[in-house]
């Protein structure tokens, strides 16, 4: 059992330091099938371990590991532990798992890349820090693996170095996933102090019920939840992200990553449920940000932006659901997302792929034609988004909106702005299908699609995209709360949720969701598809995103800027630097003057050596 | 056994002498003095296996009486927390020597007799418990250093080495001045002895020479002219260890001696600590050039250790010594690749330097992972030492722990920025296609240090574990009940048990503890919380 989870974990790490070491000396496609191979090891791990865990009763499925103690102080210790439960082998079989499709589909899309080596080196740090995150057995373990994941996304969203844009895109990322690290460490620092420890299981236990200080405590996670999840108010890094290569748009910016901040909500549920108000937050702003992210959606023109927004848009209903405490549909929300999320970018990766790099939709226009598989395959990631039966987001989304109903006006409220957000997917979500992969293809299109050998891709990026699409179809099959329900009970004995909705509320909610896509398809068919309306005009402040990335350059960047040079202006120059600068003119002039060929330094030394041994003596009579 | 202390500090001195006596080729000095440099890091190895780190006693420890009447002696030995900064200090200064060798630097011997005698300087400012020897070391240590940068370093040197001087000398003649009163009012020298002392002007002489040294805000006027003239290992040296040698007197001297001083004077320090920490973090951020950022981030560091050295509980201290060992670590590796970008494109201005990272995966890889480090991400070994630091600070009061976790953010923003600045994006002007990776003789100078560092990520305990021993006999500690021990040495049975209570946070009754302690009796007292 052990074993199996530091193998689960070492794996991709090892990984990392073989191709990083290798250099040279192993080939760029060697590189490739080590990174995949690793991965694909993890996940056979995590399912070893999984088989382990079903063995024992519901509530002996929490088994506790420590290597060595890595970090104490005093009476503190913080050990390296590792915990494998009912949550964290989800979360390690989802990212093992789509972690080894997206990397197995890298090995295609990167062919040919001038540094692949350096890529699948990241790719593999990237899942040893996620794992690392739903694995660790405390709190600061999962801040560690919060910040590598974080460290691992600035690499790869980096990765095209001599390309300002991603560079820039890269720092914004890092620095704004810092911010949350630097939240979270600071509820760290409250645990510590009212708890003395970090452990799951005792921090749980003994940290303190309502009140300010269990607040702040849930606010500082929070923090952390919203800058990797990329909810208002911290979410402006994520289209940025899509600087990235493709694979890792879907493996970091879809799949896993983004979902951390929903692990860290289910994951530390009593400390949330310690402080209602925050809670309440957290469903509030993911509510916000799902129907801010759908608005911005219909306007944008990038294919991988849009899937992005969607994306920001999809981690607001597993916020919602957190928030409210339907823990186990957040995680079912995140499962099935991972599949159909992944599958989308994937999909849009094999048409940019065919046309050497290009992702304006209007340029893509009708390739649909040209790919066939690419089609369906994207249109199953597209009718499983906007949760139509039997498509896997239709299960899991629509069970979020459910719980909604059992929390009073404020479920109430997300319901219907969630119910929005559903009409609103499926504008975006079809506006971006019609256009790019129905009707003729555009002149572009035609010019520069390029087929492999015959074939729409490589064969390891069709298989994958393959696989992705069979579970976007069948996922959701997993779980329909009012007939069956086997992840809430398996997570029952870590995440009992405290909303849980009637089979009348569940129905409910799923025919009006299922109405309110199929709306949004019928908008985007009679616009982009059957052109009867003619396409309105794009809002400026959906097209400008609602100014975030301008108020933040003001707020953060402009004032510190301004700070700084205000610093250096008046105080660094004149005072630190200009009083020095006086006293050595001063004693530079004296020992000048004194003698024009000596060596200023040493005689100052020894002037100042002579006035020591003065002081000396004096102090030393005085004190006789 | 007990020789070793003396045998860390005075074979570099003694291989000083050697290497500046013998006619030897430059070619061969160099490789001499290298080779010593290796023999120093190999005796502290040989000192850290012997070392017994569940004591809190000094251990290794020589004394020979030297001026009787006065009570001063030849006293040296080693703390846990000494242990780790001398061999931090052979480390790097072998990383530095052997840099030395390898760039080929004019008039050998003088230069290499003076690294080696800095070497066993330094250490011996880490080992001495006697003041006046700590003096005698710090001075020595200091000499070395006027020499190599008025005599090895760049255009600007004289003006570089005359600020240098004045600010240390004023700061050397102010603790001079502190330890001469201490001294003869105590009636002894000896550290393990001395009892500590209620003079605030006492207490602000050691403050200033150690805050010029470490160095903190305002104080740190020396720091750009010196850092950017100074060739790039001797300022590794002096930003990676010599800084050292300053916080390092704070936590052995002016911190657990003056401890009713220190209580009424912490906000002050702190203010200045996390002035220093945003101050220091900002510049960086708009530094012109690598050193620039390299420099002004030693000066965040420093703060930041400062905050933790008095939030007067464990997790400041233990984290503070985790994290001077880190940032010798980082800063004198980061120092040292901006000395190997400027031999390669003549000039650290980001303006002119950029996409050195095509081509040479050897200076992107290392530069990468010594500036990730330093930014402190999480799982780095930085970052458990500023965990530990904000996690104290913060049970001080939580706006220090809001500061330096905003620190920590800009600490993000300017890292980012210099490595992003030198490696990425469009080739600069300045460098050149011809311009190499790094070669074989670089990367054995600063892999070395990087592994280190990635050594100590996965196993950052190895120092906060073991950093004060068994119990804390040095300075203040936390005790279980929320309260935190202030020590009293009563020494040589000459005075009554001194148990003062400081002013800050001391409702409720005072109660006596006794604990056993290295030498003579302790008493502690404790207050409620």
């Amino acid at each position: 059992m052990s074993a199996a989870a530091w193998t689960c974990l070492l794996l991709p790490l090892a990984s990392t330091v073989l191709i990083t070491l290798g250099g040279t000396r192993i080939s760029r496609r060697v590189a490739g099938y080590i990174s995949t191979l690793t991965t694909m090891g993890a996940f056979a791990a995590a399912v070893y371990a999984f088989v382990r865990l079903l063995d024992n009763s519901p509530e002996h499925r929490g088994a506790v590991t420590t290597s060595w103690t890595w970090l104490s102080a005093g009476q503190y210790h913080f050990g390296l532990t590792l915990l494998t439960d009912q949550l964290s082998i989800v979360m390690m079989l989802i990212v093992a798992g789509v972690g080894s499709l997206i990397v197995a589909y890298s090995v295609g899309y990167m062919d040919g890349e001038d540094e692949e080596r350096r890529y699948f080196a990241y790719i593999s740090l990237f899942v040893f820090s996620m794992l690392l995150l739903v694995q660790g057995g405390n709190l600061l373990l999962l801040l560690a693996g919060w910040g590598m994941v974080g460290l691992s996304s600035y690499l790869l969203i980096g990765y095209h170095q001599d390309r300002p844009s991603a560079i820039a895109a890269a720092k914004k990322a890092f620095v704004m996933n810092a911010f949350g690290d630097a939240t979270m460490a600071l509820a760290l620092f409250l645990l510590i102090q009212h708890t003395g420890k970090l452990g799951y299981a005792e921090v749980f236990a003994t940290s303190p019920h309502g009140g300010t200080v269990a607040n702040l405590i849930a606010l500082g996670l929070l923090g952390g939840a919203l800058a990797k999840s990329a909810q208002l108010p911290l979410h402006t890094w994520l289209p940025d992200a899509m600087e990235g290569p493709t694979p890792v748009s879907a493996l970091i910016h879809a799949a896993t990553m983004v979902t951390a901040g929903v692990y860290l909500i289910v994951r530390c549920h009593p400390l949330f449920e310690n402080a209602y108000v925050i809670q309440d937050l957290a469903a509030g702003l993911g509510a916000a940000t799902l129907l801010m992210a759908g608005l911005i959606a219909l306007v944008q023109t990038d294919i991988k932006r849009v899937i992005a927004y969607s994306t920001m848009s999809q981690i607001g209903y597993m916020f919602v659901g957190a928030g409210l405490g339907a823990y186990p549909n957040a995680m079912f929300h995140l499962m099935t997302h991972a599949f159909f999320k992944a599958l989308l970018f994937m999909a849009a990766g094999l048409a940019i792929h065919a046309v050497v790099g290009e992702q304006d939709i209007r340029k893509l226009a009708g390739i649909g034609k040209l790919m066939p598989f690419t089609k369906v395959v994207f249109l199953i990631g597209s009718l499983a988004l906007v949760g139509i039966l039997p498509f896997a987001g239709f299960f899991s989304k629509d069970s979020i909106l459910a719980s909604a109903l059992a929390r009073g006006w404020f479920g109430d409220t997300l319901f219907v702005v969630g119910i929005i957000g559903t009409f609103l997917t499926g504008v975006y979500a079809f506006r971006l299908f019609f256009i790019v992969f129905t009707g003729e293809p555009s002149a572009f299109a035609r010019e520069h699609f390029h087929s492999h050998h015959g074939k729409e891709g490589p064969l390891s990026m069709r298989w994958t995209v393959g696989v992705l699409a069979v579970l976007s179809v069948i996922g959701g099959f997993l779980q329909f709360a009012p007939l069956w329900h086997p992840l809430t009970t398996w997570l029952e004995p870590v995440a009992r949720p405290i909303a849980e909705p009637t089979n009348t509320q569940e129905y409910l909610a799923s025919a009006i969701a299922i109405l309110a896509g199929a709306a949004g398809i019928f908008v985007a068919w009679t616009i982009y598809a059957a052109k009867r309306v003619k396409a309105p005009r794009a809002v400026k402040l959906f097209e400008q995103k609602f100014y975030w990335d301008e108020l933040y350059d003001v707020v953060w960047y402009r004032s510190a800027d301004l700070l700084t040079r205000g610093l250096y202006a008046f105080v660094e120059r004149p005072l630190i630097a200009g009083s020095i600068s006086a006293v050595t003119g001063a004693v530079g002039l004296g020992s000048r003057e004194l003698s024009v060929a000596q060596n200023g330094l040493v005689r100052t030394y020894a002037l100042a050596l002579a006035s020591g041994l003065a002081v000396l003596t004096v102090v030393f009579l005085a004190a006789r | 056994m007990h020789w070793l202390t003396t045998i860390l500090i005075f074979l570099p001195v003694a291989g000083a002498l050697v290497v500046g006596a013998l006619p030897l080729p430059r070619y061969w000095v160099g490789s001499l003095a290298s080779l010593i440099s290796l023999v120093e890091v190999g005796v502290w190895i040989t000192t850290a296996t012997k070392f017994d780190f569940g004591s809190a006693s000094l251990q290794f420890s020589q004394r020979r009486s030297w001026v009787s009447d006065l009570n001063i002696s030849y006293h040296v030995g080693q703390y846990a927390f000494s242990v780790w900064l001398v061999g931090v200090t052979t480390v790097v200064m072998a990383a530095c020597v052997i840099y030395g060798w390898w760039v080929g630097r004019e008039r050998a011997r003088a230069y290499f007799s003076l690294m080696l005698l800095l070497t066993g300087a330094v250490v011996g400012v880490f080992t001495a418990q006697d003041l006046l020897l700590f003096y005698a070391f710090f001075e020595a240590m200091l000499i070395p250093l006027y020499i190599l940068i008025g005599v090895w370093g760049g255009a600007e040197r004289l003006r570089a080495t005359l600020t240098f001087v004045i600010y240390t000398v004023v700061g050397s003649l102010l603790m001079l001045a502190s330890i001469v009163a201490y001294g003869l009012q105590q009636g002894t020298f000896d550290l393990t002895k001395i009892g500590p002392s209620n003079s605030t002007w006492l207490f602000l002489g050691f403050v200033a020479a150690f805050a010029i040294k470490s160095p903190l805000f305002p104080l740190h006027g020396w720091l750009p002219a010196t850092y950017r003239e100074s060739p790039p290992e001797v300022s590794a040296v002096l930003s990676g260890i010599v800084s050292k040698a300053g916080l390092y007197g704070l936590l052995r001297i002016a911190i657990p001696k003056f401890p009713e001083v220190v209580a009424d004077w912490r906000v002050v320090l702190l203010v200045l600590a996390s002035i220093s920490l945003v101050y220091g973090s900002l510049l960086a951020w708009r530094a012109p050039d690598f050193r620039g950022v390299v420099m002004y981030s030693s000066l965040a560091q420093s703060g930041l250790i400062v905050l933790g050295l008095l939030a007067n509980n464990d997790l400041g201290l233990d984290g503070a010594v985790l994290q001077m060992v880190n940032h010798a670590l980082m800063s004198s590796a980061l120092f040292l690749l901006a000395g190997m970008v400027e031999r390669r494109t003549s000039t650290g201005e980001f303006a002119l330097l950029g996409g050195m990272a095509r081509g040479r995966p050897a200076l992107a890889t290392v530069m990468m992972t010594a500036g990730i480090i330093s930014l402190a991400v999480p799982l780095s070994t930085s970052f458990a030492g500023e965990f530990l630091i904000l996690a104290g600070a913060f049970q001080q009061h939580w706006a220090w722990a809001v500061i330096g976790a905003g620190a920590i953010l800009l600490a993000a923003m300017y890292m980012l920025r210099a490595i992003s600045a030198v490696l990425h994006q469009d080739v600069g002007p300045a460098v050149p296609d011809s311009a190499l990776d790094l070669r074989g003789g670089e990367l054995a100078v600063v892999v070395p240090l990087v592994l280190c560092l990635i050594g100590l990520s996965a196993y950052p305990n190895l120092i906060s574990g073991h950093a004060f021993g068994g119990n804390r006999a040095i300075t203040q500690v936390i005790t279980p009940g929320g309260g935190y021990l202030t020590p009293t040495i009563d020494h040589a049975a000459q005075r009554a048990n001194l148990t003062t209570c400081t002013k800050s946070g001391n409702q409720g009754s005072c109660q006596t503890v006794l604990v056993s302690a290295p030498s003579g009796t302790t008493t502690w007292t404790r207050y409620a919380p």
